[in-house]
């Protein structure tokens, strides 16, 4: 058999990486707010003539909104991101752009106020972290008959923390290079991927739990491989079905729920890595107590892999 | 075991038939207007959230009463547009949340909830010699009370005709802590400096009362309809509005006082009427006696006189509304249309490819399992419909992932299966070993789900973004729920109508690796 939960240090070594990548890139790049996290307003216009994109850029200005962030959209259309925009003060834009450059419709616009997004993002942090306490209740009563059934629960939390962490860390490397912003949409991608994260690892543990039962070895880290090696076909098969509804999505759907489904797909892959491989690991690490030569241990076993 | 099998199989048949009715019919499209009830980010349409203003000192019962009686206005405005299924409900206990769907004019769909709609009627204020009060008066430096003591409400000073219109307020008057105070619209004080730059030859409006000390506002109203003025020579849009007894009694009352307070033309004789603070007419007192009815009149379109018909008729605000709306958006339907067909036909590509996924891959298990699928969007879509869930686009995300979830269900039970036959049971042992043994981690990864979900929509408390997760959460709760069932139950009827049969003994069809250790 397979020994995937021998290499487990390597794996925690990727994942290291990738978390302190993640942090430190959340950390400088950030992700960019979207209007609904930050305030201000969205206006997209639709014009009936053409529109240079320069000459919108420079009325735009002229009106005093040198802050203004202006797309242009793959229909034609002009989206003006700025602050929150006052009744008057919009009526004041439409004006102009009509009297220069013809007549205009308003496909769309958004307007949040501070108020409302402050609520928002702290709302969607507080809903997810206490989703989170009632994951780890849940699993650690499931689990109860397990010698350590708090650390099923505890672990599941780190590996769907470590999926969010790093979608959100990979999201904001993208989005710093295609200007990608996040957005409600993004909120829903992410709790998507704590769905699939905590579907995945319950399913590894699951089975660890019915061969420890069935007592198949002495050895925890042999009942873990076990368990991980026999499961293996279903993890990858889910996540394959899954990621072919995802690029359904992604080739005909477009732009509106882009932020959802880059973060499905890339939640997706690292939650599957991160449920079979870093969830099932952390639990040999506990049991064996091995905390302590966590470092040393990890150096040891990358010269064993060297030398194979 | 197949008798009892059989019964299941009809069991799920004319749930499949029931749900197929609900769904069904097609012709106006599954979604939509006839079908699941759409989002405003999927039909378009405007959507505002409102905060209320509320003094500090008001309780917690009355603000509830207010926004109630708040709502129910804002829907008498809306229902004379003929608005299909809008939304008008509170949020968290002083929001107010607007939903038209449709609806394409931001501007006028916030007018129409923003408009405090308080009709009421003034008089000019008349020193002791009985000539009127002007705010050049007030602004001496000398005075420091009222000219009218017995009149202790706030004076409104409006505008002459200005390029900003005629009859807006400039500035109010109020009495603080036994001192004359200058106020603006939003109760910001003006400097009397600031006042005296500008026009002082303004008369000071004071309310106009009946004899029991009550003013005369729009709640005494009993009607009102736009008419044409049946003067001679006139076309003008007016509205024609009944007082109720009360209302009536008053306005005579007025109306006669008015009458001889001066001469034909003076502003003693004239009757403000004002529409949240501004003055829409002054008209002059022409008879004593008015027998309950009136016109207002002030240079209306016909359509600014239906408009404010149905503000009167609809009644005043009993809150104000903070301005801007705390969120404001307006979906295009073009939008929201070509989503709708782009995310239908991604979805049931997306479903067909996952098929034929687990036909390949599964076989003859594959099969039936995508039956389930099929079943189990129907009854999804079923209940989505009779619930009814407003499907929104974070709806739909939730059911995107709840059908993974029905997928990964059939998967874990088939991996089982092959397990079993790999160690070379028959067909029925294995099918029932694989349900058995995957029924815990079914079970455990869906409740798992299904209570970050409940967490989810408890929590959905007066944000925007509640919205959103809870459209997210209660259709992946209601599309776990339902492939829970699907993947055990139907899937297991399915394969056990094979049991036995001819095809059983094909165990290619079942896995390619039987027996195989």
């Amino acid at each position: 058999m397979v020994d995937i939960i021998g290499k487990r240090f390597w794996f925690f070594l990727v994942s290291g990486v990738l978390i302190l990548a993640s942090i430190i890139s959340l950390a400088t790049v950030g992700l960019k707010p979207g209007i609904e996290f930050n305030s201000g307003s969205m206006l997209t216009v639709r014009f009936e003539a053409q529109v240079d994109y320069t000459q919108f850029n420079q009325e735009i200005a002229k009106l005093g909104y040198e802050d203004a962030i202006i797309q242009r959209t793959s229909t034609g259309d002009f989206l003006i991101r700025t602050h929150e925009l006052t009744d008057e003060e919009k009526a004041q834009i439409e004006t102009t752009l009509t009297a220069e450059f013809g007549r205009l419709s308003e496909a769309q616009f958004s307007s949040v106020s501070p108020q409302v997004a402050a609520e928002t993002a702290r709302n969607a942090a507080i809903a997810v972290i206490i989703a989170m306490v009632g994951i780890l209740i849940y699993v650690t009563f499931a689990f109860r008959r397990m010698p350590g059934a708090f650390r099923y629960g505890t672990s599941a939390i780190v590996a769907l923390v470590h999926d969010t962490l790093v979608t959100a860390g990979i999201f904001s490397v993208l989005g710093a290079i295609l200007g990608w912003e996040i957005n409600l949409m993004f909120i829903t991608g992410i709790l998507a991927i704590v769905g699939y994260s905590i579907n995945n690892t319950i399913v590894v543990f699951d089975r660890i739990r019915e061969n420890q039962t069935k007592g198949i070895s002495t050895d925890f880290q042999n009942v873990v491989n076990s368990s991980v090696v026999q499961t293996l076909g279903r993890s990858l098969n889910t996540t394959i079905t899954t990621l072919i509804t995802v690029l359904a999505l992604l080739l005909f759907v477009g732009a509106t729920i882009q932020n959802f489904v880059v973060v499905l797909l890339i939640g997706l892959i690292v939650g599957t890595f991160d449920s079979v491989l870093v969830a099932p690991g952390l639990l040999v690490v506990w049991s064996k107590g091995e905390w302590g030569r966590f470092i040393g241990r990890r150096l040891v076993t990358s010269g064993e892999a060297k030398g194979v | 075991m197949p008798r009892r099998n059989t019964l299941v199989l009809i069991a799920i048949l004319i749930i499949f038939a029931l749900c197929l009715l609900v769904v069904l019919p097609l012709e106006k499209g599954v979604l939509g207007e006839r079908g699941v009830r759409l989002g405003l980010d999927l039909v378009g349409g405007v959507h505002l959230v409102y905060q209320a203003q509320f003094s500090d000192n008001v309780t917690a019962a009355d603000k509830s009463a207010a926004i109630e009686r708040a709502l129910l206005t804002i829907r008498k405005r809306i229902d004379t547009y003929g608005v299909t299924e809008p939304l008008i409900q509170s949020l968290g206990e002083d929001r107010i949340v607007v939903e038209l769907p449709g609806f394409t004019d931001i501007n006028a769909a916030k007018k129409l909830v923003e408009q405090t709609g308080f009709l009421e009627f003034r008089e000019v204020e008349l020193n002791e010699a009985g000539k009127p009060v002007y705010l050049s008066d007030y602004l001496a430096d000398s005075v420091n009370d009222f000219f009218d003591k017995k009149e202790t409400a706030n004076r409104i000073f409006v505008n002459e005709e200005t390029e900003e219109g005629y009859g807006n307020p400039v500035a109010f008057l109020v009495k603080d802590a036994g001192n004359l105070k200058f106020t603006d619209a939003n109760g910001n004080s003006i400097d009397k400096e600031t006042l005296k730059q500008g026009t002082t030859q303004l008369l000071s409006w004071i309310p106009a009362r009946g004899s029991n000390g009550a003013q005369l506002t729009g709640a005494y109203l009993a009607e009102a309809e736009p008419t044409i003025s049946q003067q001679v020579g006139s076309t003008e849009p007016q509205v024609s509005i009944k007082w109720n007894d009360e209302g009536g009694i008053m306005f005579d009352e007025i109306a006669k006082r008015l009458y001889y307070a001066g001469e034909y033309g003076t502003p003693q004789r004239a009757l403000g009427i004002f529409l949240d603070n501004a003055l829409i007419s002054a008209p002059q007192i022409l008879e004593q006696a008015y027998q309950g009815s009136g016109v207002i009149t002030g240079n209306f379109t016909l359509e600014e006189a239906e408009n404010l018909a149905n503000l009167l008729k609809s009644g005043a605000l009993p809150v104000q509304l903070k301005r801007p709306p705390l969120y404001q958006e307006q979906i295009s339907a073009t939008l929201g249309a070509d989503f709708i067909d782009m995310s239908i036909k991604a979805g049931l590509i997306g479903l067909i490819l996952v098929m034929l996924f687990m036909c390949v891959y599964y076989r003859l298990p594959g099969v039936l399992a995508s039956l389930a699928l099929v079943f189990y969007g129907v009854v999804v879509l079923a209940i989505f419909k009779l619930w009814p869930v407003t499907l929104s686009l974070a709806g739909l995300g939730g059911f995107i992932v709840s059908i993974g979830m029905a997928v990964d269900a059939n998967v874990l039970i088939f991996e089982r299966m092959k397990e079993e036959f790999r160690a070379g049971r028959t067909l029925g042992a294995a099918i029932e070993a694989g349900f058995n043994r995957a029924w815990s981690a079914i079970r455990d990864s869906n409740v798992t789900t299904i209570i970050a979900c409940i967490i989810l929509i408890w929590l959905g408390s007066s944000a925007i973004a509640s919205s959103v997760v809870m459209g997210f959460a209660i259709t992946l709760m209601i599309g776990v729920i339902i492939s829970m069932f699907t993947a055990i139950t139907v899937t297991r009827t399915f394969l056990r109508l094979f049991v036995g049969g001819r095809l059983a003994s094909r165990t290619s069809l079942f896995s390619a690796k039987w027996g195989e250790k």
